[in-house]
């Protein structure tokens, strides 16, 4: 054969080429290596899982949870099996906690100004700043339990000043409603597992709301887990959520309707002869049927947005399948008549009976060693506080996990300037720590001592124990420990040196109790005995109580809602998505990249809108629409949501942040910033949804990030994939 | 595969060893239960080192999820009801997927498993092809993760490279140190040693995982309810999941379904 | 043609036919050489015994002192890896002994220094199986088989190597047919 030169330099180049590419086939570097660790204590082995129980925080239910650690990483959260609150179970939110552990974005160190600096000097700044501001300082965080609590409200107390609470779906409603009922201070939980009839009212509680993984558990045992008993769930919602999409029966009443409806279930329950008596009394005030004529299924269908005879049925069932128990939260609490709703709806309770009885309203008993609990305080009283910051009446204010310039975005622009030193104590800079003074990174909850009393709880006395399960990953500290070191630097009287021994403590003290579920010979075998079973409970000391209901108004309060009907058309109900939350699970991609329950949007903000609503207006899905609201506008993708009542739009929120992170910064756009102040009249509380608002195309339209769509659907007209049965 | 054929006398003796069992794992998942929370979708990915589903993958139609909650609209005049169904691999006796591979990467094994290896895989994507269940995934691009996040990945499964065909292996890890934890303490596995992590996870209690060949375990009692069916049945391809039918006592008698 | 003609096509051809034989010969000698020295390079590297940070002799620790593998290699009986063990483990011993001869002595305070800074010790791999396939050594130990039977006699090594088995999938397979365990796919690749 003939080469030519050509050939042969082409062959040659084959050849080296050749060589080269193999080279990429080498063995990569690390592989070649093996190292010895410095120390390895004796019970570790390389390869090795341990396990470390501890309490989880994504949200604020606190369950108990197991975390699986190899080499000083964690790899796993599982549910700790021993924990009564969760049962070995967990949701998508805590399982994505080692994300958080481990973000990228997480702050390395402090930041004083700007400039980042040595936690001595942080903590001396911190301390020369609480000295200088003795009677002005103002703590903000979130709805804190446990010993956290207590080492806050010992701070303020001992620095002077205020501690207050913020969350911005807060519970001030329906604490209000059980306290004004029962004289308690507390959240109650549901029996759902023994209940044969599951009422609610706007609360997502198989999503997000209160105790989602408990009542999920519960929700297994209330289908199929009792022989020849299916539980029969009925769900009032201005919304389809994923939880109404679980009901049997599912309620599209009318934004601020709900109270109304929970009165007419009342009424055919006294009608029909099925209301405890004494009750009935209580909610007549004694003139029976005939005070609740507001109230008859027929007068209120229209404005409930139900026809009577659903709620006749819907009443039935819930009176005649007993135990049956009634639940409210949500939307249906986020009205200018919240309170008034609340009340109605947990009368119902009183009025089958069902309250302080299985498969009823189960009261919890007050936490453990005296423990304190801070609910969120009220918007209202938020606003206040807000403005007294904007008078320069607050000297020193310490943010943590209070992300004011989210939910109150237009208030706090104004007011935090007005306060001349901030903090801000938090894993990642969010909203609020943006024009903060001090940025002090936040040890984990995975790497951080603590207690929690969950709330609601159980149905008896729990003390969850928070340990560290790895040594930190970034510089963090956490939030107690702050407190307590530089409160002691500042010459404050604090209760203990730092969050180990508090915690070191709080098992002192079950211990002297002598009683509960950790038995030991002596206090530190008691200790390590509690480390290991995740915590401490009692299921002697059970929580007491009775709901009065207080007679219902001759004619219902009415819902106010900003915005004229003719110039916005809609309701706006916000809602908070499976993974998200309140935007707590912003920074992780998990939980941004979950798919919703019901619209398998992910990573953008969209509104929901039924498809006769959307034609009129040129809106088809993937259009950019503007939700504009009497306060302002946001944009959103729009979602054709073929089971969204009409009048009805519905956006998520946690979204449009500021900081949180990578997958968090500037994407999608916050819900909080279109809302109207509006309040419940008697507590307070933010009426957020209580707003009205219009829908305009942009003109741009995208993709829609979704999941369906991805797969093929299995499911044909002809060949369906999911038979459904009526009997179990 | 064919197994190794009986070997002829060890060199060395071996430890006695319990009586080797053969297995049969199987799912059975209860759709009254499902509430389609996802908490199975996220504790796979942790578990699984499933790449991260960002907003790119999701508008190019590419997410990676092992297991995925479908959620199906169903239309009764003016009511619309949504349905959501857990589906996974369903690790089928007669599985679609295993016999066009060309370099015999997937393959059913002795414990009822079809078997993904990776290492054989070079991307024909044929398997994913037949699959009636979409239940396969193929790395279209090389999964990163930003550093600190390497941190969580499991030790026990691999991290997949750009090319490689992923999909459920039923915790396979999980079922591998179950089985040796059993042969260190000289037992044979009960019913509740291999627990997938979606089965963990799952608050409701709708997964349930196990032998089906052991008749005391649940999966062989929730096998026997009467509202047991298998997805896809008339394809013929033997799932080895089993789905309890949804109980509706409001669902009309003719059902028009819609596309989702 | 003329003979100049016949001599250049001569010439042509002859270069030509040289040429497309060194090009063979490129082909069949040296470019296999070339990715052999690449690919296969890191195993002669373990056979002939590569240099370690820290001279370790296990014939001195293992074969002389008679210290069991496990007592070091604590993983072997209970995990899939072996380990390496930790330099606390080293100074067990080493804080008391700190060697006889100059050379030993310079090693054992290598060893000390490294756990004083706290700075791991970076060794070079000699047993490897790809990340791909998975070795438990615990269900090798249980099954009978000694530390030797893949390692070889590592007591008489002053430096380790890799001389008693290949470690390719072949040994490995050949093994578990030899012996009645499983050939299963996943029962190593997972």
């Amino acid at each position: 054969m003939e080469i030519t030169r050509r050939d042969l330099l082409k062959l040659a180049g084959v050849g080296l080429l050749g060589a080269i590419a193999f080279q990429g086939c080498r063995i990569p570097e690390r592989e070649l290596r093996v190292e010895s660790p410095v120390a390895l204590p004796e019970d570790l082995v390389t390869g090795r899982d341990n396990w470390y129980a501890t309490l989880c925080q994504q949200c604020g239910a606190g369950c108990g949870i197991l975390v699986r650690v190899m080499e000083g990483r964690a790899k796993k959260v599982e549910g700790n099996p021993d924990h009564p609150l969760n049962r070995g179970k967990t949701c998508a939110r805590g399982q994505a906690a080692v994300q958080a552990l481990y973000h990228p974005d997480r702050l390395a160190t402090p930041l004083l100004r700007g400039q980042p600096v040595d936690w001595e000097a942080a903590v001396a700044e911190l301390a020369s700043q609480i000295r200088q501001n003795r009677g002005r300082v103002f703590l903000a965080t979130n709805p804190l339990r446990g010993h956290v609590a207590a080492v806050a409200q010992a701070f303020v107390q001992s620095a002077g000043g205020t501690l207050m609470a913020y969350e911005p779906l807060e519970d001030t409603v329906l604490r209000a409603a059980v306290k004004r009922l029962s004289g308690q201070d507390v959240l109650p939980d549901y029996d759902i597992a023994n209940a044969r009839t599951v009422f609610s009212f706007g609360a997502g509680w198989l999503e997000t709301w209160g105790s989602p993984v408990r009542w999920s558990w519960a929700y297994g045992v209330f289908r199929q887990g009792r022989p020849g008993e299916r539980g029969m769930f009925i769900h009032a919602d201005p919304r389809f959520s994923l939880t109404a999409a679980n009901a049997d029966l599912w309620l599209p009443v009318r934004p601020g309707a709900e109270g109304v409806l929970a009165l007419a279930v009342a009424y055919v329950l006294i009608e029909q002869g099925m209301a405890s008596r004494d009750a009935a009394d209580r909610l007549t005030a004694g003139r029976g049927l005939a005070a609740l004529a507001a109230y008859q299924p027929e007068v209120v269908a229209a404005r409930v947005g139900v026809p009577p005879q659903r709620i006749r049925e819907a009443a039935t069932l819930f009176g005649a399948r007993r135990p049956s128990v009634a639940m409210v939260g949500g939307s249906a609490l986020a009205h200018t008549n919240g309170l008034f709703t609340a009340m109605a709806v947990l009368s119902l309770n009183a009025l089958v009976d069902s309250v302080g009885r299985d498969g009823g309203v189960r009261f919890n008993p007050p936490p453990p060693l005296g423990l304190p609990s801070i609910p969120a305080a009220p918007f209202a009283r938020w606003r206040q506080a807000l403005e007294e910051m904007r008078a320069g009446r607050v000297g020193l204010l310490i943010v943590r996990g209070a992300n004011l310039s989210y939910g109150l975005p237009a208030e706090a622009a104004e007011a935090l300037p007005g306060v001349p030193f901030r903090v801000f104590i938090g894993p990642i800079a969010d909203d609020t720590a943006q024009g903060c003074d001090l940025l002090l990174p936040e040890a984990d909850p995975l790497e951080a001592w603590g207690t929690d009393a969950p709330e609601p709880g159980p149905g008896f006395a729990t003390l969850t124990f928070q340990q560290p399960v790895v040594r930190p990953f970034r510089q963090g500290m956490s939030f107690g420990d702050v407190l307590l070191e530089a409160g002691r630097a500042a010459g404050l009287t604090l209760p203990w040196a730092n969050m180990q021994e508090a915690v070191r403590d709080g098992a002192r003290r079950l211990f002297a109790l002598g009683r509960g579920s950790v038995r030991a010979g002596d206090e530190a075998a008691f200790f390590t005995g509690v480390l290991q079973r995740g915590g401490w409970w009692d299921t002697q000391e059970r929580g007491q109580g009775t709901l009065r209901p207080e007679p219902a108004p001759a004619t219902p309060p009415a819902p106010r809602f900003a915005g004229e009907e003719g110039e916005f058309p809609f309701h706006l109900i916000p809602f908070t998505p499976l993974g998200i939350y309140d935007g707590r699970g912003a920074p992780l991609p998990w939980l941004q990249g979950l798919p919703d329950g019901t619209t398998t949007v992910a990573w953008q903000t969209w509104v929901e809108i039924h498809p006769a609503q959307a034609e009129p207006l040129g809106i088809r899905e993937g259009d950019w629409v503007e939700v504009i609201s009497p306060r302002g506008s946001i944009r959103a993708l729009a979602y054709l949501h073929p089971a969204i009542p009409q009048g009805v739009v519905a956006v998520p929120v946690g979204f449009g942040h500021v900081g949180m992170g990578r997958w968090a910064h500037r994407r999608g756009s916050n819900v909080f910033s279109i809302l109207a102040p509006l309040t419940d009249t008697e507590t307070g509380a933010l009426a957020w949804a209580a707003t009205r608002v219009r829908l305009r195309r942009l003109g741009q339209r995208q993709r829609v990030p979704k999941f369906e769509g991805v797969v093929l659907p299995l499911q044909l007209e002809e060949r369906p994939i999911i038979p459904v049965v009526k009997e179990a | 595969m064919s197994e190794a054929r009986v070997p002829s006398q060890p060199a060395t003796p071996p430890d006695p060893q319990p009586a080797r069992r053969r297995h049969k794992w199987t799912m059975v998942v209860d759709l009254d239960r499902c509430t389609g929370c996802q908490a199975c979708v996220v504790a796979c990915q942790a578990e699984n080192n499933i790449p991260l589903n960002t907003e790119a993958i999701y508008l190019q139609y590419r997410v990676i999820e092992w297991i995925r909650i479908e959620r199906y609209w169903e239309k009764h005049g003016e009511e619309v009801r949504a349905r959501y169904i857990p589906l996974l691999c369903q690790q089928c006796d007669n599985a679609p997927c295993e016999p066009v591979c060309p370099v015999y990467a997937t393959y059913h094994n002795v414990e009822g498993l079809n078997v993904q290896v990776y290492n054989r895989c070079v991307g024909t994507r044929y398997c994913a092809n037949n699959c009636p269940y979409h239940a396969r995934f193929f790395n279209f691009w090389q999964p990163v993760w930003p550093s600190t996040l390497e941190n969580q990945l499991n030790p026990d499964v691999t991290v997949r490279w750009r090319g490689i065909m992923e999909k459920c292996t039923f915790c396979i890890q999980r079922i591998r140190r179950a089985q040796r934890e059993a042969a260190q303490e000289g037992r044979s596995l009960q019913d509740g040693d291999v627990v997938p992590a979606c089965v963990q996870a799952c608050p409701t209690d709708a997964l349930s995982f196990g032998d089906i060949l052991d008749p005391n375990s649940r999966v062989s009692r929730l096998a026997k309810d009467k509202r047991a069916y298998t997805v896809l049945k008339e394809l013929g391809t033997g799932p080895n999941v089993i789905y309890l039918a949804k109980v509706d006592p409001y669902a009309p008698a003719p059902k028009k379904h819609d596309h989702h | 043609m003329g003979l100049g003609k016949r001599i250049r096509i001569v010439f042509l051809l002859g270069g030509g036919m040289g040429a497309s034989l060194l090009g063979l010969a490129f082909l069949v000698l040296v470019a296999p050489r070339v990715v052999a020295h690449y690919s296969w390079s890191v195993e002669r590297l373990f056979r002939q015994a590569p240099a370690q940070p820290i001279a370790f002799s296990h014939k001195t620790h293992a074969g002389d002192a008679q210290i069991p593998c496990l007592f070091c290699h604590r993983g072997a009986a209970v995990e899939e890896a072996a380990g390496i063990p930790s330099l606390q483990e080293c100074m067990f011993c080493h804080r008391l002994i700190v060697g006889t001869t100059e050379a030993q002595q310079a090693e054992i305070r290598k060893v000390i220094e490294a756990f004083g800074k706290e700075r791991p010790v970076q060794w070079v791999r000699v047993f490897r199986l790809p990340d791909h396939a998975r070795f438990v050594h615990e269900a090798h130990i249980r099954a009978g088989f000694t530390c030797a039977d893949c390692h070889g006699a590592v007591e008489t090594m002053r430096e380790v190597r890799q001389v008693h088995r290949s470690l390719k999938m072949g040994d490995c397979v050949g093994c578990h047919r030899q012996h009645g365990a499983p050939t299963d796919c996943a029962t190593c690749h997972y």
